[in-house]
């Protein structure tokens, strides 16, 4: 009874999946179409891109997270919502909020266009754009992995000398560490795949603001070839992100708290 | 030396103690929930109170009408929480050292390895925690918090985490700690027998509240309400009249027998609760009921029996009476057996003045049947 849902639903997940793999393969010219300007210049942007935002994140996420943890106050509730509230705006609403924010006639924007400063249409929003949608990623294991630290370590370190900075470096974050990497791949991944809020309020700039998904879109097209080699590496390079951090973190938990 | 006289608000829960010590081991002694941990982790400085003073050695590190808050970094107390919260990414040696980080790489590795040694860790210098067993855990989070020399070492229900039967075992080595360091402690607990055994200074609390403070003796022997006498489980809290005040005893009406106590200045007819520990009730042999001066004899029918390891307890009710029991004894197995208890239907039981403590009853309820 419960074998065949179970089926159609594995299948339904990883057939097209596999469909886009079982139409490159038999191709040739794999490696042509890798080199062509379009598919790595996405490559790169994308990845310095993700890696950025994944940066900005962590940054400014780590504190809230942290936040979020360990205080009780008036208003925790509300910013406990906003970090939910990316995860259930549609990305092309995020787009164009972000949009009407760092635009040249945005709330912000106007007042940087004067300073000279503009961030539509640029890399920099692209870095937004995904800090933004994937930020909650991060947040939420971040503060799962704070929670789990006994706040008595903390107060202990208090009162053997520490500062309550160095004892974040030197307990909380060592402890949570697990949760902040695993959270920190998500957060990353989310990134490489943004799609709508990029289009919106960075654009399609190849070099500058066209990331992978964005290539795919214009790929489809005029290139189904390197549409379909841009789709394998967004789904192969996630993947493997992920697998890889599993497999430290296993490796790494055997060691350090056996 | 220690002083303390705070205020802490929280929520529905108001703290509001004071007390001074000046060496040895103080123990705060009362339920879950009446404070006893909140007023530990405001000698730490991880809490503020909203007023008062706190004072080590002399030493204002909270003193709220002059604005001083000494960060619990800078007050040198040994924090050791219920869990012994030890670091499990170190190792019991980076444990031990964790606190050092201000002396010089060479005074530190001195000072872990004279704390490993003094500990008895030599074989688990490179373990975690993880791997050790409760009183190995209980070592290094004691070693970690004496090693910063602190003048004052804070305890939070050290045994509770461990096995009964290594509480002893453990109490003892707290107690030697104790002695060999000379550091003063001040112990959070619920379990009466760490008062009995490490209350050199007992500090009762309720509700926030401190209702008794006294050398242990004090606490048990003299409780001064029904709650304190609860607490440290008298076993007999009776519920009696005063008589009559004579020339040097007070005459006291309980279950309609007259029983001789000590004399304190109560009036006649005030209601009182007499106590009386349960090792405290004497069993009288028919052949000695004369062998010396005797009061406050009672003839009494057991009711039920107990054992519990060393001891026995017997529950004896008066013949005219329909509680449960009236009155509960606890002897040691030797002197059961040798009096050949098994099968007693009845006994003979001296309450000696001595033993008798007499305290106020505030609720004004008839006091016999």
């Amino acid at each position: 009874m419960l074998l065949i849902p179970v089926l159609l639903m594995a299948g339904f997940l990883v057939l097209p999946l596999l469909a886009i793999f079982l139409r490159i393969l038999p191709q040739e010219g794999i490696w042509t179409t890798l080199q062509q300007p379009l598919v790595t210049e996405a490559l790169q942007l994308s990845l310095v891109t993700s890696l950025s935002s994944l940066g900005l994140t962590a940054l400014l996420g780590t504190p809230v997270a942290y936040v979020l943890a360990r205080y009780r106050f008036r208003g925790i509730g509300v910013l406990d919502t906003l970090v939910d509230m990316p995860t259930v705006l549609p990305p092309t609403v995020a787009g164009v909020a972000l949009l009407m924010t760092f635009g040249r006639q945005g709330l912000l924007g106007q007042w940087l266009d004067t300073i000279g400063l503009q961030i539509s249409f640029t890399t920099v929003a692209v870095v937004l754009a995904q800090s933004f949608v994937s930020a909650p990623f991060y947040i939420r294991a971040a503060q799962a992995g704070f929670q789990s630290v006994d706040g008595e370590l903390e107060r202990v370190a208090y009162t053997l000398g520490y500062s309550p900075l160095r004892t974040f470096l030197r307990v909380t974050v060592p402890l949570a560490f697990p949760a902040l990497l695993s959270g920190g791949v998500m957060a990353w991944a989310r990134a490489l795949g943004e799609f709508g809020a990029t289009i919106m309020f960075a654009g399609n700039l190849m070099g500058r603001t066209q990331t992978m998904p964005l290539a795919i879109y214009i790929a489809m097209e005029s290139d189904l070839a390197a549409a379909l080699v841009l789709s394998a590496l967004l789904i192969i390079v996630p993947f493997g992100g992920l697998f890889l951090v599993r497999a430290l973190l296993r490796r790494r938990n055997v060691v350090a708290y056996a | 030396m220690l002083e303390i006289a705070l205020q802490k608000r929280f929520d529905a829960f108001q703290l509001d103690i004071a007390f001074a010590a000046h060496d040895g081991i103080i123990v705060l002694f009362g339920p879950s929930g009446s404070g006893k941990s909140l007023t530990l982790q405001a000698v730490a400085g991880t809490v503020q109170p909203d007023s008062g003073y706190i004072g080590l050695d002399g030493q204002p590190v909270f003193d709220h009408r002059n604005g001083i808050n000494i960060a619990p970094q800078q007050r040198r107390v040994g924090y050791v929480p219920q869990n012994y919260a030890l670091f499990p990414h170190l190792t019991v040696m980076d444990n031990i050292g964790f606190g050092l980080t201000r002396l010089s790489r060479r005074e530190r590795e001195q000072r872990v390895t004279e704390f490993v040694e003094l500990f008895g860790l030599q074989d688990l210098g490179r373990h975690r925690p993880r791997q050790l067993s409760g009183g190995q855990q209980q070592r290094v989070a004691l070693a970690r918090a004496l090693a910063i020399r602190p003048r004052i070492l804070l305890l939070d229900e050290p045994f509770a985490a461990l096995d009964v039967s290594l509480r002893s075992a453990l109490r003892q080595e707290l107690m030697q700690v104790q002695t060999r360091s000379g550091v003063m402690i001040l112990m959070v607990t619920h379990d009466l027998a760490d008062v009995f055994t490490l209350g050199q200074q007992v500090i009762v609390y309720d509700n926030g509240r401190i209702i008794q403070q006294g050398s242990r003796d004090e606490v048990f022997f003299r409780p001064v309400n029904e709650r304190v006498a609860a607490f440290v489980q008298t076993g007999n809290i009776l519920p009696a009249v005063v008589d009559r005040i004579e020339s040097g005893t007070l005459w006291l009406d309980w279950q309609g027998r007259r029983l001789a106590a000590a004399p304190l200045p109560f009036e006649s007819g005030t209601p009182v609760y007499l106590c009386v520990r349960a090792s405290q009730i004497l069993i009288v042999r028919p052949d000695r009921l004369t062998a010396r001066q005797r009061e406050n004899l009672l003839d009494v029918d057991v009711v039920g029996q107990d054992m519990h390891a060393e001891t026995y307890t017997l529950y004896l009710r008066l013949p005219d009476s329909d509680a449960a029991h009236d009155l509960e004894l606890v002897l040691p197995g030797y002197v059961y057996h040798r009096l050949e208890l098994e099968n007693a239907k009845s006994l003979t039981v001296e309450l000696r003045r001595q033993d008798l403590h007499v305290i106020h009853r505030q609720d004004t309820a008839a006091s016999t049947s």
